[in-house]
């Protein structure tokens, strides 16, 4: 019966609210969505297929744009897959520079969430404001990698580069406006603006028991209380060596996962600050040749990335490329949610809570 | 020879009619090359370049490329960027073709030159070209922001010239 | 760990302890009917299905399912073989709700069938692709790259 009077709405996979290729197909009844679906695969470039034929040093640029919007932390996932199987043993400048590189990344990603959270509910200034922030350490990314959106700057054993002389004041300064404007302008702009705060405030409540249910991880989970962050749970990199809290809100609404994500900008500053006070001086490359041999074995690594927890399943057999590579996708896991998530909501809360989700389809599809 | 005598120079009704259709040809080509409303196809990485070209640092409204509408039915440019999938390719052009004449296509990206990076994808599209026509190709993977601009700039000499794939098919209204 | 030995004890000969650090551990079965009683099992100390893998060593096929939980990020792969001639393995979907979509992927990419499972679909690629491209024996060739795809009906 209720199917009679209901209507089949189609959004997607090219709506301007839509991020990336997403497509939902809602059954409406008036304004409010009685089930709903999503459809996911237009962004299928098969990086899977493709690991197989490329060496193990030339499969970076790909995953430069798995998760277009925080390459580097897979680049840095892909590397220490490549390092872990092949036993190869990195510096500990490395490890102190990938630290930061992560850590900037993190911020520019949360940086274009909070742009385009902003766009999606109708607040422009907030994604000006946004985009401009990140322009500052884009500049600094150019900088150190000569690359903006895909740096490739990671390789086997370490960084094509090293970091260029003065860079640390760049860093400093770029994070200090940061931190600032975070601290000051954004809380005008968005978590004391009567109008975000009614349109975000108790929309799509992602319980404890639904982000279990799914496996949801990242801020999304942390958003609904879950405490769990890979960097302190398993550390990787210098995360054992500095000092930082992981925000948690309980709540678990579209306003929470906004303000678990600002409050991580401000996190990921300061292991930024504490990573360049104690940058130990060293080489900044292992000696690893192009083309490396892996013995037949599998390796699983997972890293905490903007959106949750990215896993690689490298398995290798003695070739120069790998045998078999799988991605685990966090946002692959939190689209299935928003099936769930969607009904029973009006059809305008809809783009609020796929926005606050805020999935790259690059790593969703790969 | 008898057809040679007949010739004759133009009068002086067909000197006006022609001179004023040229004028008012370069003027509506004037007015469309400088508003151009792109119609943003982003799927992937390139947008996010693109979400750069339309902030701040860049500012694509300074060139009349105004992120206005969104709607196909109010734009005459498209901006293709992002890998094309062999899913998406239908969708490509049945947004295109909601389009209203004349409109102008750039492929943005390597991967819409020629596949780029996922040239031995068996699910991608190598080049749009392959689909549709297309005015100007931006390459990078992603592209700079101000190539976009520079893209733009080629795109207004070609429109104000005649020379638009939109121009040459003769898809004017 | 300690899950390890109960379920060593329960399944005797049919569950191989390959790797078995403190918070990563490898396990394979070689009966795959026994998959679901496995799954309840793991179930009591993991919360997720982590991810699915499936690697082709034609003619076999390895299933690694790894699971995850939230209270630590230990990690238990579990490895089962299927082969060509019995294609299809049981699903675990109304134990672990995450392998939902996974297996929808598993049987996209590689054409696996997960009896009882819900909503069997192609989930990346769209209904009538041809083929399940992940597998060993599709080679991408210039037939595959020089179709755009505009005939395709989903």
């Amino acid at each position: 019966m209720e199917k009679e009077n209901s209507i089949r709405l189609n959004i997607g996979p090219v709506h301007p609210a839509m991020h990336g290729v997403l497509k939902l197909i809602l059954d409406v009844k008036g304004d409010t969505i009685i089930r709903a679906q999503t459809e996911i695969g237009f962004l299928h470039r098969a990086s899977e297929k493709i690991a197989e034929t490329r060496y193990f040093a030339n499969y970076y640029p790909i995953m430069d744009k798995l998760d277009y919007v925080s390459a580097l932390n897979m680049e840095i996932l892909y590397a220490s897959a490549v390092e872990k199987a092949a036993n190869i043993e990195i510096p500990a400048r490395v490890v102190y520079i990938r630290t930061i590189m992560a850590e900037i990344q993190r911020i520019m990603s949360h940086l274009v969430f909070i742009g385009s959270f902003g766009e999606d509910l109708g607040n422009m200034t907030g994604f000006i404001w946004a985009l401009r922030e990140r322009e500052l350490l884009m500049t600094v990314v150019e900088k150190i990698s000569g690359g903006r959106l895909a740096p490739m700057y990671i390789c086997n054993g370490g960084m094509f580069y090293d970091f260029p002389q003065g860079i640390e004041e760049d860093i400093l300064k770029a994070l200090s406006t940061i931190e600032n404007k975070v601290n000051h302008e954004y809380n005008a702009m968005f978590t004391k603006n009567q109008i975000f705060l009614s349109r975000t405030k108790g929309v799509g409540i992602l319980t404890k028991d639904m982000v279990k249910k799914y496996g949801i991880t990242g801020p999304i989970a942390r958003a609904s209380g879950i405490n769990r962050d890979l960097r302190k749970v398993s550390p990787y990199l210098a995360y054992d060596k500095v000092d930082f809290d992981i925000p948690l809100e309980n709540e678990g609404d579209s306003y929470s996962r906004f303000v678990v994500r600002t409050r991580e900008i401000l996190e990921s500053i300061k292991i930024i600050r504490q990573c360049i006070k104690d940058l130990p001086a060293g080489p900044y490359k292992a000696a690893v040749p192009w083309i490396i041999r892996i013995p037949k074995k599998d390796t699983f690594v997972k890293q905490e990335s903007s959106r949750g927890e990215m896993g690689i399943f490298l398995v290798t057999d003695g070739g120069d490329k790998p045998y078999r590579l799988k991605l685990r996708s966090p946002t692959f896991f939190a689209i299935h949610a928003l099936e769930e998530l969607l009904v029973n909501i009006r059809v305008a809360d809809a783009f609020v809570i796929v926005a606050s989700v805020d999935p790259v389809m690059g790593e969703v599809d790969r | 020879m008898e057809e040679s005598n007949e010739f004759s120079y133009p009068g002086l009704y067909e000197v006006i009619f022609m001179k004023a259709e040229k004028f008012i040809n370069t003027v509506l080509n004037w007015g469309r090359s400088n508003s151009l409303w792109p119609l943003t196809f982003g799927t992937s990485c390139c947008a996010i370049e693109m979400m750069t070209f339309g902030a701040t640092k860049v500012d694509s409204d300074r060139l009349g490329v105004l992120f206005a509408g969104d709607s196909p039915r109010q734009s005459d440019l498209i901006l293709v960027s992002g890998t094309i999938t062999k899913k998406m390719a239908r969708r490509l052009l049945n947004v295109y073709e909601q389009m209203p004449d004349p409109k102008y296509v750039i492929a943005v990206g390597a991967c819409n030159v020629s596949g780029g990076l996922y040239h031995d994808s068996y699910n991608t599209i190598e080049g749009i070209d392959r689909i549709m026509p297309v005015d100007a190709f931006i390459p990078g993977c992603p592209p700079r922001p101000e190539e976009f601009l520079d893209a733009v700039r080629v795109l207004q000499k070609l429109i104000k010239e005649n020379r638009s794939k939109a121009q040459i098919n003769g898809n004017i209204r | 760990m300690a899950t390890l030995d109960k379920l060593k004890n329960g399944f005797k000969g049919d569950l191989e302890v390959m790797t078995n650090e403190p918070s990563f551990s490898v396990i394979s079965i070689k009966n795959k009917k026994l998959i679901k009683k496995l799954a309840w099992q793991i179930k009591e100390e993991f919360d997720i299905l982590y991810a699915l893998t499936v690697v082709d060593y034609s003619p076999n096929f390895e299933l690694n399912y790894i699971f995850s939980n939230y209270k630590n990020a230990d990690l238990l792969i579990l490895k089962v073989n299927i082969t060509e001639k019995d294609f299809a393995v049981d699903s675990i979907t109304d134990i672990f709700s995450s392998a939902n979509w996974e297996e929808r992927e598993a049987y996209d990419l590689f054409g696996i069938k997960f009896n009882g499972h819900p909503d069997l679909r192609r989930i990346l690629l769209p209904e009538d692709w041809p083929g399940h491209p992940l597998r060993k024996d599709f080679k991408v060739d210039d037939e595959i790259r020089n179709w755009t795809g505009l005939d395709l009906k989903f």
